[in-house]
């Protein structure tokens, strides 16, 4: 059923076209930024087309036609929003790492964008039959538990910011629960669709309390007590939190029952109440959300948070302009913080459509899921789109300090290889399953 | 005239944040042409019908025209594009599927198979119009529109 020919994409070709004018703008307006305070000062705006503001976005824009040729000598069918949204976002995170750390990680970064388009060509190409993934199911649970594992052996495994969540081989280090995330989804959506009928039986009555039988809550409870172990064996509350409630999410997507969510609420507040309780690291997180400007934290632990938020504060409706605000007072800000370094510069219309880009992506990737053709291409979608969707949430909350501030990614923005290459592969995943189904049912996916 | 740089540098600003806004509207507007081609391809009528003779008491009503899509599964389970509430159905039983211009029917595993004409099917085999599909203890005939 592979189509022979090209099949023209034209649709995503007119939105790349505007990803290209957004980075060259980006790498413009941050070099000019820089420039400005240069003696002499610069006369006209051609001085700010440096070669580093012009060779980096040129290296972008070929890998992103690249991949749209790619596509089309394939003769995909499948959709056409996905990949330049993506691709837009990651060109906002390397505009961010161009403004924040242009010297140590801009080349890095630029490296990895690279290595997860060809992660992104691998798993378009590979493997040939998507539902391939189910049949191995247990598999890709095993190795995605023995990558979880990684960081605790010796050698490998090294302490970052205090949560051992890092593997270093010779100069590359990577953050295996990223990858992770998708295995494990891979697997929930497998072993869901196979016992879906049974999780989805009527449930039982305990007075006015309605539950499902007690077998079927066991795979929640392991999935519990797994998160659980992340978090005392690794440090990483992110993790765990991603990790469970994507699964829940799920368990309600397979079964339309609601009890299970209310299972998995109470079971959290349970693991966050005993977290708080036994763990100074996550006590202290709780603290820095409550009161990150008390005597004792606001020079120590939450300096970071205040630093961020001053951000926020001051961004205004279009903010400082790219490049001429303060960012770089707030520590580790290309990973943590990003967010608020790109809203300080580009004020709340710019936040604004940043978010709205998650949404349309997010929006795409539940309207995919809809219309697959099996269940477990089904409800793949709908959780991989709502890991993205999720981890969004979690982090912005985070650095908007509506929530405690946990350590992980802003998807395709945040400095980081493990993350972009993780996004990446979940993108080729959700374009394979809406190809699938242009395949099965016609139309454009 | 010479524009002054820190002007200048506030019209990239400015640009940068409306090429954002274009690309943002662009990818909302071939979202928003995607949903409607899909709604509009939902209001078609159907392809083809799957026409109920003989039924079961949980199954079909007889007689009931039960609509296909391009491709439709078969099968006990209610995720199914043709829903059989019958205990000899499996979940997903059969699937149904227009290809290279003629249908096209196929048993998925199903325990107690499915028959087309009264024979068993081994493998995928073209079904036209007036075929008759056992389905468990379901019978439908099958009635092309095209």
């Amino acid at each position: 059923m592979i189509a022979a020919g090209p099949r023209s994409r034209f649709t995503e070709l007119g939105l790349l076209v505007w990803v290209a004018l957004l980075i060259l703008f980006g790498f413009i307006a941050v070099s000019g930024a820089a420039l400005s305070a240069a003696e002499p000062a610069p006369i006209g705006i051609t001085a700010a087309l440096t070669p580093s503001a012009l060779v980096i976005p040129a290296t972008f824009v070929a890998l992103a036609i690249a991949l749209h040729v790619f596509l089309v000598a394939r003769g995909f069918r499948g959709d056409q929003i996905l990949l330049p949204l993506a691709l837009a976002l990651t060109a906002i995170g390397l505009v961010e790492v161009e403004r924040l750390a242009p010297e140590t990680l801009l080349v890095q970064q630029l490296t990895w964008t690279v290595v997860a388009a060809g992660v992104f060509v691998v798993a378009i190409l590979w493997p040939r039959d998507l539902a391939t993934l189910a049949r191995y199911k247990y598999s890709w649970a095993l190795l995605g538990l023995a990558l979880l594992a990684l960081p605790m052996l010796p050698v490998v495994g090294r302490d970052i910011n205090g949560a051992r969540i890092w593997i270093h081989l010779g100069p590359v280090s990577f953050e295996p629960l990223e990858v992770v995330k998708v295995f494990l989804v891979v697997f929930f959506a497998a072993y869901l669709e196979e016992h879906r009928e049974l999780l989805a039986a009527p449930p039982r009555r305990f007075g006015p309390l309605r539950l499902p039988p007690i077998p079927y809550l066991l795979p929640i409870v392991l999935m519990w007590g797994l998160g659980m172990a992340v978090m005392v064996l690794q440090n990483d509350i992110g993790a765990t939190l991603i990790l469970f409630v994507v699964f829940v999410a799920m368990l309600y997507f397979a079964t339309g029952r609601w009890e299970y969510s209310l299972v998995g609420l109470l079971l959290l507040l349970v693991g966050s109440w005993g977290a708080i309780e036994i763990f100074r690291h996550v006590r202290v997180r709780v603290d820095i959300w409550l009161t990150p400007f008390s005597n004792d934290l606001r020079f120590g632990p939450s300096y970071q948070l205040i630093q961020g938020l001053f951000a926020l504060g001051n961004a205004g409706l279009i903010g400082a302009g790219l490049g001429n605000g303060m960012p770089e007072r707030i520590p580790v800000v290309w990973s943590d913080f990003v967010f608020n370094a790109f809203t300080e510069e580009v004020g709340f219309l710019g936040a604004l459509a940043l978010l709205a880009l998650y949404l349309v992506l997010v929006f795409r990737g539940m309207a995919i899921s809809l219309r697959a053709p099996t269940p477990f291409l089904q409800l793949l979608a709908a959780g991989l789109s709502f890991t993205l969707a999720f981890q969004t949430l979690v982090i912005v909350a985070g650095n908007a300090k509506l929530i405690p501030l946990t350590g992980v990614t802003l998807p395709f923005v945040s400095y980081g290889g493990s993350s972009l290459v993780t996004n990446f592969l979940i993108i080729a995943l959700l374009l394979r399953i809406s190809d699938a189904t242009a395949r099965v049912r016609g139309g454009s996916g | 005239m010479e524009i002054p740089y820190q002007l200048a540098l506030w019209g990239v600003r400015i640009a940068f944040l409306l090429v954002l806004y274009i690309l943002l509207v662009r990818s909302f507007g071939a979202l928003w042409r995607t949903l409607r081609t899909e709604s509009e391809l939902a209001a078609r009528p159907a392809l083809a019908y799957l026409i109920v003779q003989r039924s079961h008491a949980t199954g079909p009503r007889v007689g009931e025209r039960l609509p296909l899509r391009a491709a439709s599964t078969i099968g006990r389970d209610s995720g199914n594009d043709v829903v059989i509430n019958d205990d000899a159905a499996s979940a997903r039983h059969a699937l149904i599927q227009l290809a290279d211009g003629s249908w096209w029917i196929e048993d998925q595993g199903s325990t107690n198979g499915t028959l087309l004409n009264g024979s068993r099917l081994a493998r995928r085999e073209r079904i036209r119009d007036g075929d008759v599909l056992d389905v468990g203890r379901v019978a439908l005939r099958f009635e092309a529109t095209l």
